[in-house]
C-alpha cells in the first residue's frame, strides 16, 4: 500500500469515527474518494449477535477487504464492535468447508464426494428413516443464525413433506422462556418497543444481561444516554455477577443465584404499597391470572405480595443488598418519565423462566411503562436470527411461520392450503422439543437428524449425555455448515454451506426488524447455500417416496437462480402467503423494499408504504401501528390484537420465587453459572479461528471471588476442578470480585473437552418453555495445580 | 497493517487526562473530540494483533468506557490474498477430518 494510500484510507477512517458523532473535521471527501478506488461497499447485517448492526463489507478484487459500519441505521449508527468488526474473516479462511464430506459409519474417516452423491445419500437415508418410522423418525435442528429463507424451507419440506413436526432450533436453548413470557403476558411474542427507547429512557433496569459484552453496541447507546444525562437517567444492574455493565450502574443489586423472581416480586409490593402504580392504565388495560383460565383480583395479587416485602426479599436474596435498596428500585422504576427494562439469558435460562419474564413484565403493566416514549419491556435476542428465522418463521417444534400454533386446525389448514399440500399433511401433534429430540436420539427412535448451523454436541447442557446418542450408528447425521465443528465429529454427511454476504437473506433482530444482506462474493470451492441444497434434497426425496406432495413444496422454487432468484421466491411466498394478517405482517417488507432500506422494516409492515418508512415502531399503539388501527375494537388508543389474548388485556401474573432445580449442598456447595465473553461467539467455529479475537481469550477459566478463592486456597492461574454430578472440567483461576460469593462463573465458548463447560451444566427444563436452566447448577470447586500452561483447541 | 476509525468515550470531566495518555500510544493518532466525552481516532498497527492489543489497552484505561469501532480495512491484507502469496495461517487449521 502507497504511504499516500494509507494517509488518504486513514483520513477516510477518522471522517468514518467522527460522522457518527457528529464531530466535524478539517478533512474533504476527496479523501474517501481516493481511499475508495477499486473497492466496492456491500451492505447488510453483522452475521453475530442479536443487535443486528448494519455494515458494509469493502470488497476490492473479489476478496473481502475490510468493513464499516452504516451510519443512518437505526440499530447501530455507524458503530459495530470488535467482534462484528472480524465476522467476515470466516470468508476466505483456509479451514472452511469446501466440498461434501461423507462416511458410512462414524468411526470411518470422511471422503469428499460430489454433491449429486451426497444428495443421493441424504435422500435415500431420510427417505428409509421415513418408511420405517413416519414423521417421528427424521427430524430437523436449526439455527438462530439461519436466515428467515433457510429456516422457512427447511421446515416446509419436514412438515409438508416429511409429515413431521420435529422442527427445532438452537433458540429453544435461550429464547424460548421469552417467548413464552411475552404471550402469557401481553398476547403475542416479541417486544411492543425497540431500541429508539433507549435514547428516550429515564431510567434502566439490566437484570441478567452483561450488555456491555453481549451486546456491546446496543450497550454503548445505553451508556451515551446515562452519560449525557447523568443526573436524571437511572441504571439498575440486578444481576449475581458484577460485570462491565455494572459499571455505568446507579445501582447493583447482586444476589443469591435464582432469587431474583423474589425481588422482582419486592418491588411490585413497594410499587402496589406505595401507589406507584398506574391506576387508570392497570383498570383500562389489565387483567389479574393466576393460571392461563384463572382469572383473578387486584386485591389477591395484593395479598400474594405480602409475601414480599423488601424486608424478606432481601433476606430470601441472600442479605446482599437492603430494603431499602428494593424500595428506591421500584421507585426509580415506577416513577421515571420512562423506563426501558434489558434481559437476556440470566431469566430465560431458567427452570422458571417464563415466570422471571411474567414478573418482569408486570411491573411494567402495573406502572404503565409501556407503549410509550423511553418505556419498553424489551428481550435482547443472543442471536441474528432467533426472532426472524426461528420464532417468525415456524422453526420450533409447536409453531409453524407467522406466529401459529400447531395445535390449532383452523391455522395448520391456511398453512397447507397456502402451500398446496393435502390438508391434514401436517400432523396435529407439536414434534419434540429439543432436549426430547436428542433423547429420542439417544434411544435410536430419531433414525435421521438434519442438523443446520449450529453444534449441539457442545451446547446442549449435560452434553455428555446427549452426544452418546449422537455417536449411535444407527442416528444417521447431516451438518450443514462452514467449519468443522464437535458435532460434525458426529456426523454420516457434511455438507459445505456458503457463509454471510455468501449468499442472500434475511435477517430479523430484537427489535422485530428485517434486514436484507445480499450476496457480494462467491462462495468457496463447491460451498452451497442453504436453500440450494434443501430444494435439490427435496427433489430427490421425492422422487425416492414417489411422492409428489414433496415435489409440490419446492415446485415454486424450481430453477431458480441461487444467489438472489431463490431466495427472493421463498421470501415473497413466505411473507405474502403467510405472514398476511398475522401480528408479524411483512407483507410491505418485500426485497425491494429491504434492499432500499439502510437499516430494514419492523413488523407489522402490511404495506409497502409503510414499510418504507421502516415499519412498526410500537406495537399496538393506534396512530403507530396499523394493525392496531385495522384490529381496533373500541375507542381506546391502545389495542392488544395479540393471538394469545383473546380477551385483549395484558395479563399481571401472581407468580411466586421458585427455586433452581439444582441448589448448593454439602456435597456440592456452590452454585455455577454460564455466560458469554465479548470476543467470541458461542461454539467458537468462527471466532475461535480469527486470531485477533482467539488471542484475546483463548481459553475459558473460571471466575471466582476472592473471598471464595481465599477459602479453597485457590491464586490467579491456579488450575481448578469445576465438578458437578454430571461432569467435570478443569480450568485456569481467575480471582475476581465479580461472581457474588457461592458462585463461580465460566464462558461457555471452549470446545477443549476439559474446559467444554456444557459437561457440567444441567438439562432442567421450564415445563412451560421447555427451556434448559443453563445458567444455575451445583458444583464442587477443588483446586488441583498451579497454573499449567494451556493451548487453545479449536477442531 | 490495518487501519481502523474508532469513537473512545469516556467521562467527560476526565478527557483531558485521557487525550494526555492516549497521545502517548503509538500507533493512535487523535483527530478530534467534543464536550460529550467522544474522542475520535485512528489506529494504524503492523498487525491485527497488534490492532487488538493496542484497543484492548485503550479499553482497560480507568476512564474509557468504550471503544466504538466504526470502520476497518486491511487491504494490504487482501492484496495479499489475490496474489495468492502467504497469509500467516490462522490458529485452528487442521487437515480434514
Ligand atoms: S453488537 Fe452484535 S450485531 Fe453489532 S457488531 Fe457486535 S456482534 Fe455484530
Amino acid at each position: 500500500m502507497a504511504q499516500s494510500r494509507r494517509d488518504f484510507i486513514k483520513r477516510a477512517a477518522a471522517l468514518s469515527a467522527a460522522s457518527y458523532v457528529g464531530i466535524s473535521l478539517p478533512i474533504n471527501d476527496h479523501n474517501i474518494a481516493k481511499a475508495e478506488q477499486g473497492v466496492s461497499w456491500h451492505r447488510g447485517s453483522c452475521r453475530l449477535c442479536g443487535v443486528g448492526c448494519r455494515v458494509e463489507l469493502g470488497v476490492k478484487d473479489g476478496v473481502p477487504m475490510g468493513l464499516r459500519g452504516i451510519s443512518d441505521s437505526r440499530t447501530n449508527f455507524g458503530f459495530v464492535c470488535m467482534k462484528g468488526m472480524h465476522f467476515w474473516k470466516c470468508m476466505r479462511h483456509p479451514d472452511r468447508l469446501t466440498m461434501p464430506l461423507y462416511r458410512e459409519k462414524k468411526s470411518d474417516a470422511f471422503k469428499e464426494i460430489s454433491w449429486e452423491q451426497a444428495l443421493d445419500i441424504a435422500a435415500n437415508r431420510f427417505g428409509t428413516a421415513f418408511r420405517q418410522g413416519g414423521g417421528e423418525a427424521v427430524a430437523y435442528y436449526g439455527s438462530g443464525q439461519a436466515l428467515t429463507e433457510e429456516t422457512y424451507l427447511f421446515q416446509k419440506i419436514m412438515r409438508g413433506g416429511l409429515q413431521s413436526n420435529n422442527v427445532e432450533g438452537n433458540p429453544r436453548l435461550c429464547m424460548a422462556s421469552a417467548v413464552g413470557g411475552y404471550l402469557s403476558s401481553f398476547g403475542a411474542d416479541e417486544p411492543i418497543g425497540g431500541y429508539s427507547d433507549l435514547e428516550k429512557a429515564h431510567c434502566f433496569f439490566i437484570v441478567g444481561s452483561n450488555t456491555a459484552e453481549a451486546h456491546p453496541v446496543l450497550f454503548r447507546r445505553i451508556m451515551r444516554r446515562k452519560l449525557d444525562n447523568r443526573e436524571t437517567v437511572k441504571v439498575i444492574n440486578v444481576d449475581p455477577r458484577v460485570s462491565q455493565t455494572s459499571r455505568i450502574a446507579d445501582m447493583h443489586l447482586q444476589f443469591k443465584p435464582g432469587t431474583d423472581l423474589a425481588l422482582l416480586n419486592a418491588m411490585a409490593h413497594v410499587i402496589v404499597e406505595e401507589k406507584l402504580y398506574d391506576e387508570e392504565f392497570v383498570k383500562t388495560y389489565a387483567t389479574f391470572r393466576k393460571g392461563k383460565n384463572e382469572k383473578t383480583t387486584f386485591d389477591d395479587f395484593k395479598a400474594k405480595l405480602a409475601d414480599y416485602t423488601p424486608e424478606k426479599a432481601a433476606k430470601m436474596c441472600g442479605d446482599t443488598f437492603s430494603p431499602d435498596q428494593i424500595r428506591t428500585a421500584a421507585r426509580w422504576f415506577a416513577g421515571s418519565k420512562g423506563t426501558v427494562s434489558l434481559w437476556t439469558m440470566g431469566l430465560n435460562q431458567r427452570k422458571r423462566g417464563v415466570w422471571a419474564n411474567n414478573l418482569m413484565h408486570n411491573l411494567h403493566i402495573l406502572t404503565g411503562q409501556l407503549l410509550k416514549d423511553g418505556a419498553d419491556s424489551l428481550s435482547l435476542t443472543g442471536q441474528p436470527n432467533a426472532c426472524g428465522g426461528v420464532r417468525e418463521g415456524g422453526g420450533l417444534c409447536h409453531i409453524l411461520p407467522g406466529h401459529r400454533l400447531v395445535v390449532k386446525e383452523k391455522l395448520r389448514r391456511q398453512v397447507e392450503n397456502s402451500w398446496g399440500v393435502p390438508e391434514g399433511r401436517i400432523p396435529a401433534k407439536p414434534g419434540l422439543h429439543t432436549m426430547a429430540m436428542f433423547s429420542a436420539v439417544n434411544e435410536g427412535k430419531i433414525k435421521a437428524i438434519w442438523i443446520n448451523c449450529t453444534s449441539p454436541v457442545q451446547s446442549l447442557p449435560n452434553c455428555n449425555l446427549y452426544n452418546k446418542g449422537m455417536e449411535r450408528d444407527d442416528v444417521f447425521i447431516v451438518c450443514t455448515d462452514i467449519f468443522h465443528t464437535l458435532t460434525t465429529q458426529k456426523a454420516n454427511l457434511v455438507l459445505p454451506t456458503a457463509f454471510h454476504f455468501e449468499k442472500t437473506g434475511v435477517y430479523g433482530c430484537t427489535e422485530r426488524r428485517s434486514q436484507l444482506t445480499r450476496k457480494a462474493i462467491d462462495p468457496p470451492g463447491e460451498a452451497k447455500p442453504e436453500v440450494w441444497i434443501v430444494r435439490e434434497w427435496a427433489s430427490k426425496l421425492a422422487a425416492k417416496l414417489g411422492d409428489p406432495v414433496i415435489a409440490q413444496c419446492v415446485k415454486p422454487f424450481e430453477g431458480l437462480e441461487e444467489g438472489y432468484e431463490l431466495p427472493k421466491a421463498i421470501w415473497d411466498e413466505y411473507t405474502q402467503k403467510l405472514t398476511a394478517h398475522r401480528d408479524n405482517d411483512l407483507r410491505g417488507a418485500t426485497y425491494e423494499v429491504l434492499g432500499q432500506m439502510a437499516d430494514g422494516v419492523q413488523w407489522p409492515a402490511p404495506t409497502r408504504e409503510h414499510a418504507l418508512t421502516g415499519g412498526t415502531v410500537k406495537k399496538f399503539v393506534k396512530g403507530i401501528d396499523p394493525m392496531a388501527d385495522s384490529e381496533s375494537k373500541d375507542d381506546l388508543p391502545y389495542q392488544f390484537y395479540g393471538p394469545a389474548h383473546p380477551d385483549r388485556t395484558l395479563w399481571i401474573w401472581l407468580r411466586d420465587q421458585a427455586d433452581p432445580e439444582e441448589v448448593p449442598d454439602a456435597e456440592y456447595p456452590f452454585y455455577l453459572s454460564t455466560g458469554r465473553i465479548i470476543d467470541h461467539w458461542h461454539t467458537m467455529s468462527m471466532t475461535g479461528r480469527i486470531p485477533e479475537l482467539l488471542r484475546a481469550n483463548p481459553y475459558a477459566y473460571v471466575e471466582i471471588n476472592p473471598d471464595d478463592a481465599k477459602k479453597l486456597g485457590i491464586g490467579p492461574g491456579d488450575m481448578v476442578e469445576i465438578k458437578s454430578r454430571r461432569g467435570v472440567n478443569i480450568l485456569p483461576a481467575k480471582v475476581y470480585q465479580g461472581p457474588v460469593e457461592g458462585m463461580v462463573f465460566v464462558y461457555w465458548h471452549d470446545q477443549h473437552k476439559d474446559r467444554m463447560i456444557n459437561k457440567v451444566t444441567k438439562d432442567a427444563i421450564d415445563p412451560g418453555s421447555k427451556e434448559p436452566e443453563f445458567k444455575i447448577c451445583a458444583v464442587q470447586v477443588k483446586r488441583v495445580s498451579g497454573p499449567t500452561p494451556l493451548k487453545p483447541f479449536i477442531v | 497493517m490495518p487501519i481502523s476509525g474508532v469513537v473512545i468515550t469516556g467521562a467527560a470531566e476526565k478527557k483531558q487526562g485521557l487525550l494526555e495518555r492516549l497521545g502517548r500510544l503509538s500507533g493512535l493518532e487523535v483527530y478530534g473530540d467534543d464536550d460529550q466525552g467522544n474522542i475520535v481516532a485512528v489506529l494504524d498497527t503492523a498487525s491485527s494483533e497488534a490492532m487488538e492489543m493496542l484497543i484492548d489497552r485503550i479499553n482497560r484505561d480507568k476512564d474509557v468506557f468504550n471503544v466504538g469501532v466504526t470502520y476497518l480495512n486491511t487491504e494490504d491484507e487482501a492484496d495479499r490474498m489475490t496474489l495468492e502469496t502467504a497469509v500467516a495461517r490462522p490458529f485452528g487449521f487442521k487437515n480434514p477430518l
